[in-house]
Parts: C-alpha cells; structure tokens; sequence
C-alpha cells in the first residue's frame, strides 16, 4: 500500500533552477510552444531574488548586428582551448541582440552612447566580444524576468528542491520527486520534458558561490553523462570580500604582483598579460605560490583616484551595502595590500547534450551552467551562453511535447525516491554536514589539487574523498534546513570523485586543467570531451568524445588582440 | 553576517525568509497579549535560525521594507587555496 503524502503538480515543461539558464528556457518554451503549454520552474529558493545570476553584474556577452559574429565564435572556441560546443556558442551570440529587445519590453534599461547604440565594453581574454548589462544589474534582471514569467502563466514553484528525477518505465524522463525547503512536504512533479539549470556545483567558496546546485547529478543518476569535471572556474580573489569588477580595474591599471612588488602576469602570458583569462591567470598565482613568490596582490593603485569610487560603490546592491558598511576599511581592503588568492569558485561540470540540449536521456535536457557548452566562460559569457542555451533549451523541450508520448509514472519508483529523500531525516540527528564540508574543501581547494595537478597528489585526494565518503553516510538530519545542506554535501562528495577521475585520466594539459607531469597541450590525442558515464552506480567510467569542428578550426589565444594594440583606459564600470 | 533584527518594528511581511538564499530566516509563529480576554493574538516574526550558514549577501537587509535588518560585512573561516 503506498504510503505518500504530498502534493502532485502537473505540467508539461518542467525547469529546475530559477537562474539565467532556467528563466529564459522557461520564456523560450512559452514563445514557442502552443497556447496553452504548461510550464513550471521549481527553484529551492526564490526564482527572480536568490542564486548567482541575482547577485552578479548580470553582465553578458551580446553580439550586435555590426558585430563579427564569426570572429566572436572562433575566439570564444580558442578561449576554451576548443573545449566548447561550436554550434551552441554561434547559436547562441546570433540569439543574443534579440534577447536584449525582449529584456527591454520586459522594463529593464540598458545604457546606450551618444550614437545611440548600446554602451558596450570588452571583457577580459577576449578581442570582440563586447558585454554589457541592465541598469540595476542582476536583482534587476532577474526579477524583471521574473515577472515577465508570471504574466505569461509560467507556474513559479518557490521553495521546491528537486531530489530526484522520475525514469519512467519507458527510460525518459517523466517528471521530478522534490520536498518544500522548508516544510519537508513531498512533492511530484508530473513533466512531459525536463530542463535542468541548476547551475555547476560548488563547494561553498564564499559569499554567493556557497549557492549550490544539484541537478546535474540528479541527471547522472537518472543516465545522462557529464563531462568538463576536469575544468573549474578559479578565480583571482580574497576570502575577506567579494568584488565583481577586476576585468575592469584591469582595463584601468590594476595588476597583479607578488610578495617582491613584481608584475608577474607578462612572464607568464607575454601578449595578454594581466587581461589573460582566468583560468591562465589562477596559474600563474598557483605557480609563483609554488615558487614561494606570495603573498600574492591585486595592486589596484595605479587606478586613478576619481575611478575608485566606481569599486567600492558597485553597482551590484549587495556588494555596495558591503563595502559602505566596511567604511574606510574598504578603501584600505581593495587599494591596499590585500592578499590575493586563486579561490576555486565552481566546477565545469556539466551534463552531456548535444547542440539543441538535448541529453542522452529521453524527455531530459539542459540550461544554463547545468549544460557543457563551454568550458571557460569569460567574464559575461557565463549568462550569455545562459540565454542562448536556455533559449534553445526551451525550443527543444516544446518539440519534444509533439515526439515524445504522455508521461506515465511508475508509482514504486515515486516511493522509492520519496523513501530515499526522506531516508536521513531523524530528529534526535546532529547536524554535522558542515564538517564533512570544510574537510572537503580543505581538499579539493588546495592549489596543488585543484589548480596544480599531478597523478600522485590527486589520487591521494581521491583517496581522502573515499574516506569521507565513507564517514558521510553515518549522517542524518534532525530537520529539513540539515537535509538539504545533506543532500547538497552528498552531491559535492560524488563531484570530487568525477573531478579527480576525469582530472587524472586527461593526461595533458589544457584551460583550467594543469598538469605537471603532462605539461602540453595535445591536440592530437586530446582535442577530445572527456565524458563521465556510468547512472546509478557511484563508480563512472571515463571516455573520450572526439569535439566536432564544424565552424572553426581549434587555435590557440597566442595572437595579440587587436584592442591591446592600442589600449585606451575605458572609464566606470 | 547577519546581525539583529528590531523585532519591535516588524510588520511580519515575511519577506527577509522569501528572500533569504541560504535559510537562515525564519518566520514563527510568536504569541503576543491579548485585547480580547480569552483571546491570543499570534503574529509571525523572523528569527534568526541559522546564523552560521549566512553568505552576507545582504538580501534580508536590502529588501526589508521597515529597514530594521543589520548586516555585518564580516566573513569568518573562509577556505582558501594555500
């Protein structure tokens, strides 16, 4: 006899995670689909207030009519030491300029020149590309999108963490099990399509990136594949403040030096210096660690005084309540000596699909940074590949409606994954998940895992997270706060594991993946997806997927950008 | 970190918990005297349930409509790379 209590929704397209990915899939399937088409986003928080696309500049990758979109391709793809999704990226930087018209009728400003065209700027590591954002920055964007969804009838399930996704007797994915954050109350989610747009796992780096997603594992064990574990996004900062804004202190002067007052960056990458990207740069810092040159600086005293303010008033409202209630000191913290580290923010990891996001797995798809289209995003290219797979995303789903048939539920697999999700909760439990956490950040963090990797150091990593692994199924939760810090602690553990696996079996180096004992990178044997495959079993197997080519030939950044030739200092952020 | 909160001021709309990234905002039930003899009036008002998994980012402080939320820009035990 089953023994469920809850609440049953019904929808056709299912979007889990509220973000940048998740909200313009949501907006595409609405545009594309029938009157009528059911769509749902569950988001563990707030869809349109919390996440990281609601804490950042929001600024994105935009190609205007004008621009070389061809060119702004073949960058990107060298940008990711050709780790990227061709067709995806072009895709995406076509769609772009009309996303902009519809975030305008949404209510959001977007600056424009005296010219009247958008008030654009480039971004770091790349030539033409050029960024920009909405007045307000991401709280802005994304409760503007927020209430562009509501109007349209997009169904906004606050407060819902997806646990698991419905198999289905057929093998497609019918749908999600969740519990209300809260509450606890169980939850099924009937889905004729599912978009995962949980963002990429972190492991609680500081300040919005402790914001963490699920999904892609939930995918994992649902069948579909993952790949880029081996890349991350490491970024130069200092644990005492969060400050989006260095690719522009850069463009104005800021560099980076270590412990003797050098500018180390030139040495390191002669034609980009400090406006490298970030994975080149959390080398270089990692290196001159290794060499015994830290601490390390941003040294943003070159700026000109009538600049800083630009800084420490930032335009991102949470980092401006920062900074005003740090008073003088946050003068001191950002032109003074403050160290600077590379701090692993999140893993690249993402789920497998194809161009039009689509997984492996019938009636399951991707958005966002949940999808492997990138494996370096640059600064704007984070939201800007956002929409553009999100948009896709969305497109994809809504022809699914019409191949894929009604979803039918297997009512002993519901109870199985309610029994699982529910499975550690017991009041007289501790809360110890924060424990198991720091150890696991102590690992995983560490420059010479995480940034510098070598064969021995990572297996000895690998070895530490088995042993955690093993610790962490004593735990339980004496309520439902604990239960999801559980389950996203739980979602970390199995993420090392594929991060050091597909860590050790790329046997060169390449972005974000460094490895001393394989120095270079190799084309020839390497210009290769890693896939992490393997469903319900905790133990994947790890192949190579060759990367299609079909737009532009892989080459490296080597060549001077033209906007370096002649730099100009481009004032405000 | 989040701080205090004037409870004495708060209109209970609740949205410190709606916006709150990581749980740490709590609105409960909270019993307040009665006008009516026999009568218990209860309001809901935030508590600061979780302090330690606070990410500092402002939100409750930001959004409280009464501005009674305080904020410290402080930041404890962050890992770090070396």
């Amino acid at each position: 006899m089953p023994h469920l209590h809850g609440t049953l929704i019904e929808t056709d397209i299912l979007v889990v995670g509220g973000g940048a990915g998740g909200m313009i899939a949501a907006l595409s399937a609405k545009r594309h689909g029938a009157h009528g088409t059911k769509v749902a986003i569950a988001d563990t928080w707030m869809t349109g207030r919390t996440g990281h696309t609601a804490f950042s500049n929001a600024w994105m990758i935009v190609a205007a009519p004008e621009d070389d979109i061809d060119g702004i391709t073949r960058e990107i793809v060298a940008g990711n030491d050709g780790i990227a999704d061709q067709l995806l990226v072009r895709e995406s930087l076509a769609n772009s300029f009309d996303r902009i018209a519809d975030f305008e009728a949404m209510g959001m400003k977007f600056a424009r020149n005296a010219d009247g065209k958008y008030a654009r700027r480039p971004t770091r590591g790349l030539d033409l590309a050029r960024v920009m954002c909405p007045d307000g920055g991401g709280l802005e964007y994304c409760w503007r999108l927020r209430l562009a969804l509501e109007e349209k009838g997009v169904a906004l399930l606050d407060r819902l963490f997806v646990t698991g996704l419905l198999g289905g007797p057929s093998g497609r994915i019918v749908g999600a099990t969740a519990i209300h954050s809260r509450t606890g109350e169980f939850h099924l989610i009937k889905a004729r399509a599912t978009i995962i747009a949980t963002n990429a796992i972190t492991f609680r780096s500081g300040f919005v990136r402790d914001i963490t997603g699920t999904g892609t594992l939930l995918a994992y064990r649902a069948g579909a594949a993952l790949r880029n574990a081996e890349f991350s996004y490491v970024r130069p900062g200092t644990p005492k403040f969060y400050f989006e804004g260095i690719t522009f202190a850069i463009q104005e002067g800021a560099r980076f030096t270590n412990a003797k007052g050098e500018a180390f960056m030139r040495a390191y990458e002669p034609e980009w210096a400090d406006e490298a990207d970030v994975p080149r740069i959390a080398r270089a810092m990692a290196a001159e660690k290794m060499k015994g040159n830290d601490p390390l600086y941003l040294d943003m005293s070159p700026i000109p005084e009538a600049m800083r303010d630009h800084f420490i008033h930032s335009k991102v409202k949470w980092m401006d309540y920062f900074f005003r209630k740090l008073g003088a000191e946050a003068n001191t913290d950002m032109f003074g000596k403050t160290p600077y580290y590379a701090l692993n923010q999140m893993t690249k990891m993402a789920i497998r699909t194809g161009p039009d996001c689509r997984s492996d797995v019938p009636g399951l798809l991707a958005a966002g940074l949940a999808q492997s289209g990138c494996a370096n995003h640059f600064a704007g290219f984070h939201i800007g590949l956002g929409i553009g797979n999100g948009w896709v995303a969305g497109r994809s789903a809504v022809e699914d409606l019409d191949r894929l048939p009604a979803p039918n539920i297997d009512v002993a697999e519901v109870e199985a994954l309610h029994d699982e999700a529910m499975q550690p909760l017991r009041p007289a439990a501790q809360a110890e998940s924060d424990r198991i956490l720091r150890d696991l950040q102590a690992i995983m963090f560490a420059y010479d895992i995480g940034i510098l990797k070598r064969a021995d150091r990572l297996q000895a990593a690998f070895g530490k997270i088995e042993h955690l692994a093993e610790d962490f199924r004593e735990l339980a939760a004496p309520h439902v706060h604990e239960l999801v810090r559980l389950k996203e602690t739980e979602a970390m553990l199995l993420a090392a594991r594929f991060i050091l696996g597909a860590s050790l079996y790329r046997t060169e180096s390449r972005l974000s993946h460094f490895r001393e004992d394989f120095t270079e990178r190799d084309d020839t044997n390497w210009l290769v997806w890693v896939d992490v495959e393997g469903g319900n079993g905790d133990t994947p197997t790890f192949k190579k997927t060759p990367i299609p080519t079909p737009l532009c030939p892989v080459t490296t950044m080597a060549v001077r950008p033209n906007r370096l030739k002649q730099h100009v200092a481009i004032g405000g952020v | 970190m989040i701080e205090n909160i004037e409870i004495e001021k708060c209109t209970s709309c609740g949205i410190c918990d709606d916006v709150c990234p990581a749980d740490v905002i709590h609105m409960e039930p909270a019993p307040r005297q009665a006008r009516l003899d026999g009568l218990v009036e209860t309001k809901l008002l935030p508590v600061i349930k979780f302090r330690e998994h606070c990410i500092t980012c402002f939100s409750c402080e930001i959004f409280c409509p009464e501005q009674i939320v305080d904020v410290h820009p402080s930041v404890k035990n962050r890992p770090r790379p070396w």
